[in-house]
């Protein structure tokens, strides 16, 4: 069970509409609709339009996501199109 | 000793080995394809390398194309799509990124797309590919399928190439096709004219109303019409003037005094709407209506008949009502005799009906007036050489006359007592007249009539309609005899 009372933030970095990047957000809206309803919210970031942005997490490959929190942070790299992979790596620490 | 909890040593460890695992988490996912754009360290700032190379060259060309155009990835995602596109499917190319392509589209589009990118795994393949619109003629285009690599990306670049014009202009040259097949198969003459009453197209079966080649003529002119009940005013041309305002005409009887052949036809007209709403002409179809005025007048011809044969017999039915009275002694008496004569001529209607009105043998005319008293076929009676056809009206007096011979013989003569014989036979020819006998014997001694009664009247008048016909008598003590001339000109 989420002990979250709101929905938890995930952080998609892109790089404009590179293929990838479109594919990591179609893919992304795919997984929390029909495997994590409510349970996150997504902000994309495009680094093209604030490549200082990139900072904070230390992206170095794009398309990035990050989840901030529960800790640790974890990073997914790519674009997302692996459904296990991402699912797994998203509810490692959620159940507290 | 017990080593402290984490020491300053043990953080640096684990966050040497989180960046160790995400420095190796990047390599593999370039290493795998799985990204393509990287951020680079610059001089002043953080800077987006894409792998993939410049996106916009590649979007400003597929922008400038005419045909619609879009750039999918390997899985059918799209990537970029032209205005063209956009426009065509009503959707913003913020709507379509990321999205599949075909899912986006009608059911059978996006089946048609699906199998087009399958199919057009390393070669470029094309297909037609219909767009339905709601309330709105479809479009038809022919899409092309070329395989794409963008940088590390393969996938499809598809162009929608519109085909509606060509496919439409098919479609209304095989609508032309059939409507001349339709038109070249009717039994009717049909004639399709132009707005100024031209004749365009004929078919085979308009050569009753015009011998030659009608295309290029004027109709009204060719084949001018006179329309009954119309006193005149409605002529050929103002036909086609009429429907081509949208009015059609139907069922109007006309005749056609130049037609080589058939004069009557049943005309009726149609605006002619070729394209959309807009009225090109006038189809108009001729029926030929002689053999329905054949049957119209062989009706009248019937009716007439009927009419004459409806007066004949009430003045007939009155005679026999008048003559019966006149001799009855009472009502019961009338009655009696009246019905049997009524009967009898029934019997002849009865027959004469069953063969159309058209002649009777005077056997069977003897077989039917005898059977409500005597079986023919009984030793009672012989009938011989009577296979004689006669014409109705002789039928009818026939009928009458063996009615009253048969209840005169059941009264008082051969038929009153056993042993009595009847023997109606054909004697031949006489004056030309066809002359037969009704012969009693074997009854009670015969003394002629003090009075001549109705039936008496009958026989003897029966056929004075002709200086050849009539009957006589012959009371001869041992049977009546009495013979009876048929007119030739009622012998069939």
């Amino acid at each position: 069970m989420t002990s979250a009372s709101r929905p938890r933030k995930l952080i998609l970095y892109v790089a404009g509409q590179t293929p990838k990047s479109l594919a990591a957000i179609a893919n992304l809206e795919r997984i929390c609709a029909e495997h994590l309803p409510g349970q996150y919210e997504v902000e994309v970031i495009d680094l093209r339009l604030d490549p200082k942005l990139a900072r904070e997490h230390s992206i170095v490959a794009i398309p990035t996501l990050v989840r901030e929190l529960p800790v640790p942070l974890h990073k997914i790299i790519g674009d997302l199109s692996d459904t296990q992979k991402v699912l797994v790596n998203l509810k490692v620490g959620n159940s507290v | 000793m017990t080593p402290a909890p984490f020491s300053e040593n043990d953080l640096l460890i684990a966050d040497l080995r989180h960046r160790l695992a995400e420095a190796e988490e990047t390599l593999r996912a370039i290493r795998e394809n799985e990204v393509d754009a990287l951020v680079m360290r610059g001089p002043l700032a953080e800077e987006i390398f894409t792998i993939v190379g410049d996106t916009e060259s590649y979007r400003t060309f597929m922008e400038v194309m005419e045909p619609g155009a879009v750039a999918l990835d390997g899985s059918g995602r799209v990537l970029f799509a032209n205005s063209t596109l956009t426009q065509l499917l009503g959707k913003s190319l913020a709507e379509l990124q990321g999205k599949l392509f075909a899912d986006g589209l009608a059911a059978g589009t996006g089946q048609a797309i699906r199998q087009l990118l399958s199919d057009a795994g390393t070669t470029r393949q094309s297909r037609e590919i219909r767009f339905s619109r709601p309330g709105e003629a479809d479009l038809h285009f022919i899409a092309v399928a070329s395989p794409l690599r963008l940088g590390t990306v393969s996938g499809h670049a598809v162009t929608f190439a519109d085909v509606t014009e060509r496919v439409r202009n098919e479609s209304s040259e095989q609508s032309e096709h059939a409507a001349r097949a339709v038109i070249a198969s009717a039994n009717e003459a049909v004639l399709v004219c132009d707005r100024e009453g031209i004749i365009t197209h004929a078919n085979a079966a308009a050569s009753i109303v015009y011998d030659g080649n009608p295309v290029g003529q004027a109709f009204a002119e060719i084949i001018p019409l006179v329309f009954r009940d119309a006193t005149g005013v409605l002529q050929a041309d103002d036909l086609v003037a009429v429907v081509t305002t949208g009015t059609p005409m139907q069922g109007m009887e006309a005749v056609a005094p130049n037609a080589p052949r058939v004069k009557d036809y049943l005309v009726s007209a149609a605006p002619l709407r070729v394209a959309g709403d807009r009225i090109s002409g006038a189809v108009i179809t001729m029926i030929d209506l002689s053999q329905r005025k054949a049957a119209e007048k062989q009706q009248n011809l019937l009716m007439r008949e009927l009419d004459h044969r409806v007066k004949n017999t009430l003045t007939l039915v009155l005679s026999i009502s008048a003559r019966t009275a006149s001799n009855a002694d009472s009502v019961q008496a009338f009655h009696k005799a009246f019905s049997g004569r009524i009967q009898a001529l029934a019997a002849t209607h009865t027959l004469l009906l069953e063969r159309s009105w058209t002649s009777l043998e005077l056997r069977d005319i003897v077989d039917t007036e005898l059977a409500p008293y005597v079986e023919t076929t009984a030793d009672q009676v012989t009938i011989e050489g009577l296979s004689v056809a006669v014409t109705p009206r002789a039928s009818i007096a026939f009928g009458l006359v063996v009615h009253e011979l048969a209840t005169n013989a059941v009264k008082y003569g051969a038929l009153s007592q056993p042993g009595g014989h009847v023997t109606v036979r054909a004697i031949g020819r006489r004056n030309g007249a066809f002359v037969l006998e009704w012969l009693e014997s074997g009854g009670p001694v015969v003394l002629p009539p003090e009075r001549k009664g109705f039936g008496r009247t009958v026989i003897t008048r029966s056929f004075q309609y002709s200086s050849e016909g009539g009957a006589e008598f012959d009371f001869d003590p041992s049977g009546v005899v009495c013979r009876i001339s048929i007119p030739s000109e009622d012998l069939c």
